[in-house]
């Protein structure tokens, strides 16, 4: 396969562009990770006051920005491994780790609801 | 290279395997079989992403119903509310459970399995959905 610089190692690893897909897909779920912690942190933050509002906001858009870091640079090394024939990288823990935040999120909106369908 | 070359490579032995053993995490996943197309991990792995993202959506629903303040039945629109966020939460445990049972049975060439809970979610929409149509009639 021709590339722009005419490096053969620069050629996606297969036609279907698989890798490339998987960190799109990776990077659109960080961008709805940080939407999603943005709305909720603007919602509780009345109750929380600034200070924590502010801490969780920060928290919130560092680890989307960390996820969005950490796939660019894991779908760098798959390309790398998979070009030279190697296996894909480990992902179990990336996996594992956002199934994770994704559940405690879902615990923390449980609260919120429960809590703001309660007390109004 | 082609991908025949690849794929020969791959399973004449992956190069996370030290005497033979995985020490990949999870080893429930990557303890057995082999190292299966690389495609194929990639594609389970995106599979995994959208049922996060469909877990942030129903999330994000429930939240959205309490926190508008719609003009609707209270004791309704909380039902409702926790019933998208239950969706939620098992959503995120479908995509995890879902990706290991996919990588595992790719990992052993068995058949892959379904989606386990696609029922439940689709049930659980239509409920949640009739209990705001519910909840803005009733009043």
């Amino acid at each position: 396969m021709t590339t722009p610089s005419g490096n053969p190692e620069d050629a996606p690893f297969d036609a279907g562009l698989q890798p490339e897909r998987t960190l799109l897909a990776w990077r659109r779920t960080a961008l709805s990770f940080a939407v999603a912690g943005l709305v909720a942190e603007r919602l509780v933050a009345g109750t929380l006051g600034p200070v924590l509002a502010i801490m969780l906001g920060v928290a919130v858009v560092a680890c989307a920005a960390g996820a969005y870091v950490l796939a660019s640079r894991r779908y760098r090394r798959a390309h790398e491994r998979l070009v030279a024939a190697a296996a894909l990288p480990p992902g179990g823990r990336a996996v594992t780790a956002l199934a994770a935040a994704a559940a405690l999120i879902a615990v923390t909106g449980a609260v919120f609801v429960v809590g703001a369908g309660t007390l109004r | 290279m082609s991908y025949g070359a690849a794929a020969a490579e791959h399973i004449a032995g992956g190069d996370a395997r030290i005497d033979g053993v995985s020490t990949r995490f999870p080893q429930r996943v990557y303890g057995q079989g082999q190292e299966p197309d690389p495609r194929f991990s990639l594609a389970n792995e995106r599979t995994f992403l959208a049922w996060i993202r469909t877990s942030l959506a129903l999330v994000a629903g429930g939240v959205a119903l309490e926190a508008l303040v719609l003009d609707m039945d209270p004791t309704l629109r909380l039902v409702a509310a926790l019933v998208f966020i239950g969706l939620g939460l098992l959503a995120a445990v479908q995509a995890w459970v879902g990706w290991m049972r996919t990588e595992s049975a790719l990992r052993v060439a068995r058949a892959l399995p379904g989606p386990a809970v696609g029922t439940v979610i689709a049930v659980g929409m239509v409920i949640g959905i009739l209990l705001i149509v519910l909840g803005f009639v009733l009043p």
